[in-house]
């Protein structure tokens, strides 16, 4: 324990007030539109569907079909699209964190800046675009025609090939900007190092390199499969109706007639709880390596 | 030891190189694709007709489009003002390194970050159902107010930390007071962290499509949801004009915007 002089803990108490005070408009603000609303999902899922929105009567129907075939189907598959997208970031993401980490400051900066940029652009207008490029008769097709590789065009739109490219597109920064992020504080010396005590370039990549930017490669992993699990546009655009996500099933129930309410509530809770096990996983797994560096 | 680079070591730097040239490329192959289109003369998708500009004259007289582009605008710029506002306090009141509920409010910042987007879309629809809120215009601005305010806060508080406290016994000894040295020495300082947090607000809201769906009524149109009914409906050829105005737009903010060049990158 430290030990404070009066006067010090005279100070401390009023600034701990002046941090209550200017903490609270934001405490307030999350706690009614950020964590009451999740208490109204499952408070929801108990319910009846109404017509429009909800009728306040006790139901477990919801439950019982949130646990049907069809949305485990849609629950898995979204699952397994998503790690498939965080597989495939890390082995593409991986390699350019690691050419921007190694360029000279300058240099680094305006790669950065190449990667940021169609960041910026909005994501339905690039989802859009390659719904273009995609397209049998889009720019993909005639080339490929063109340039006589096939006759008839390929059927690329509206299939999980095409779903998973635009996910790969869509997420991708959000693996690069970690990694590199590691990367660019990675002491290169260690390399010359284990190098020096024998091991090729290939042993060490594997030995050194590879442990040490794990961190980053699962900060990474996590801010991909978390919003690729709930993904909704990118399957509604770009997918086929057959393998639907478990995110247009949940925005199928709440938009569109007829509706399911409590159906959608069920389903987002189950979401929920996969999020949150993700997430405790990724917050043990970053203390016992935080605990371990030590 | 001398012969360094080795062939292997070449060998992964080239290999390195041209996926990284690949992946750029792969970045900006869509925002190719629709300012090229955007001046194709083609009734559907399909293969070059012949240049025009009359995607960009139909843009110009779609009035859903430009209420739609409004509303956009009408959403950011007050979910960005109060939200900056919002995400300034907080940060300003977690700088204080004894208060206990440091770690408690870390949480709950970091929680809106990594939520699905989908789930806060659901979640605050169902509060305004539940409280019998008009879906619409107000109800979008605070959907988008609160998920902007966690980043808000988090790039305000990186600016913070940059923050020389000796600094304040500066002003302090020179005969300040609290309120002259937050405005005259600490609020200039902090400022460009607080302009980029405004931006990213004010560019997270405009890019937002899912959680103004499930939060907007009928008749509110954000663009984004605008053009996702336009898709939808097949009348897609105004999009490639609107979007290469977006993009031409993103572009200039992003390079005339110094604050926000100098703190994210």
């Amino acid at each position: 324990m430290e030990r404070y002089t009066d006067n010090e803990l005279v100070k401390i108490k009023r600034e701990n007030k002046s941090s209550w005070i200017l903490t609270t408009p934001f405490l307030i603000w999350i706690t009614i539109f950020f964590l009451i609303p999740y208490l109204i999902v499952i408070f929801y899922s108990i319910l009846t569907p109404g017509v429009y929105d909800i009728k306040f009567v006790f139901s477990l129907e919801s439950w019982r079909s949130a646990f049907t075939q069809s949305y485990m189907d849609s629950m898995a598959h979204s699952f397994i699209m998503s790690a498939l997208t965080t597989i495939i970031t890390i082995l593409i993401g991986f390699p350019v964190a690691y050419v921007i980490a190694k360029a000279p400051k300058k240099r680094q900066n305006l790669y950065l800046i190449l990667i940021i940029i169609p960041f910026w652009t909005n994501f339905i207008i690039r989802i859009f675009s390659w719904k273009i490029f995609l397209s049998s008769q889009g720019i993909l097709n005639n080339l490929l025609i063109h340039f006589g590789f096939i006759n008839e065009p390929l059927t690329l739109l509206r299939t999980n090939f095409a779903v998973l490219l635009v996910m790969v597109y869509v997420y991708l920064p959000y693996m690069i900007l970690p990694i590199y992020s590691v990367l660019d504080k990675f002491n290169y010396r260690l390399l010359e190092a284990s190098m020096d005590l024998g091991a090729n370039e290939i042993k060490s990549f594997f030995k050194v390199t590879l442990p040490l930017s794990m961190e980053g490669i699962f900060a990474g992993s996590i801010l991909v499969f978390i919003p690729a699990l709930g993904t909704y546009i990118i399957p509604q655009l770009v997918g086929h109706q057959s393998s639907a996500f478990i995110g247009q099933l949940i925005t199928f129930k709440v938009k569109s007639i007829p509706r399911n309410w409590p159906l959608a509530s069920a389903l987002s809770f189950i979401l929920l709880i996969l999020v949150a096990i993700i997430l405790l996983t990724g917050y043990n797994y970053h203390k016992s390596r935080s605990r371990s560096n030590l | 030891m001398t012969n360094y680079p080795s062939k292997l070591k070449r060998f992964f730097d080239g290999y390195n190189m041209v996926v990284f040239t690949l992946i750029i490329l792969f970045l900006y192959i869509p925002i190719l694709i629709l300012i090229i289109y955007s001046f194709n003369d083609a009734k559907i998708i399909a293969g070059w007709k012949g240049f025009t500009f009359k995607y960009y004259r139909l843009l110009w007289e779609n009035q859903n489009l430009k209420n739609a582009f409004w509303n956009s605008m009408t959403v950011a710029t007050i979910s960005t003002i109060v939200s900056t506002g919002l995400g300034l306090l907080t940060a300003l009141g977690l700088e204080n390194k004894y208060f206990k509920a440091q770690k408690f409010f870390q949480g709950i910042i970091f929680l809106p970050l990594v939520m699905p987007d989908i789930l806060m879309g659901v979640s605050i629809a169902m509060l305004f159902s539940f409280l019998r809120f008009p879906m619409g215009k107000w109800s979008v601005i605070i959907a988008h107010i609160t998920f902007c305010v966690s980043y808000t806060i988090i790039i305000i508080q990186s600016r913070l930390k940059g923050f020389d406290n000796s600094l304040q016994e500066a002003a302090m000894d020179l005969g300040a007071n609290r309120s002259q040295f937050f405005w005259k020495v600490k609020f200039p300082i902090i400022l460009p962290g607080i302009l980029a947090a405004g931006l990213l607000a004010f560019t997270l809201s405009l890019d937002d499509f899912i959680i103004t769906f499930f939060s907007t009524g009928r008749g509110f149109n954000t663009l984004p949801v605008y053009v996702e009914s336009a898709i939808r409906r097949g009348s897609v050829t105004t999009i490639n004009a609107l979007s290469t105005i977006m993009i031409m737009l993103t572009l200039f903010i992003t390079f005339i915007s110094k604050p926000i060049r100098k703190f994210i990158f």
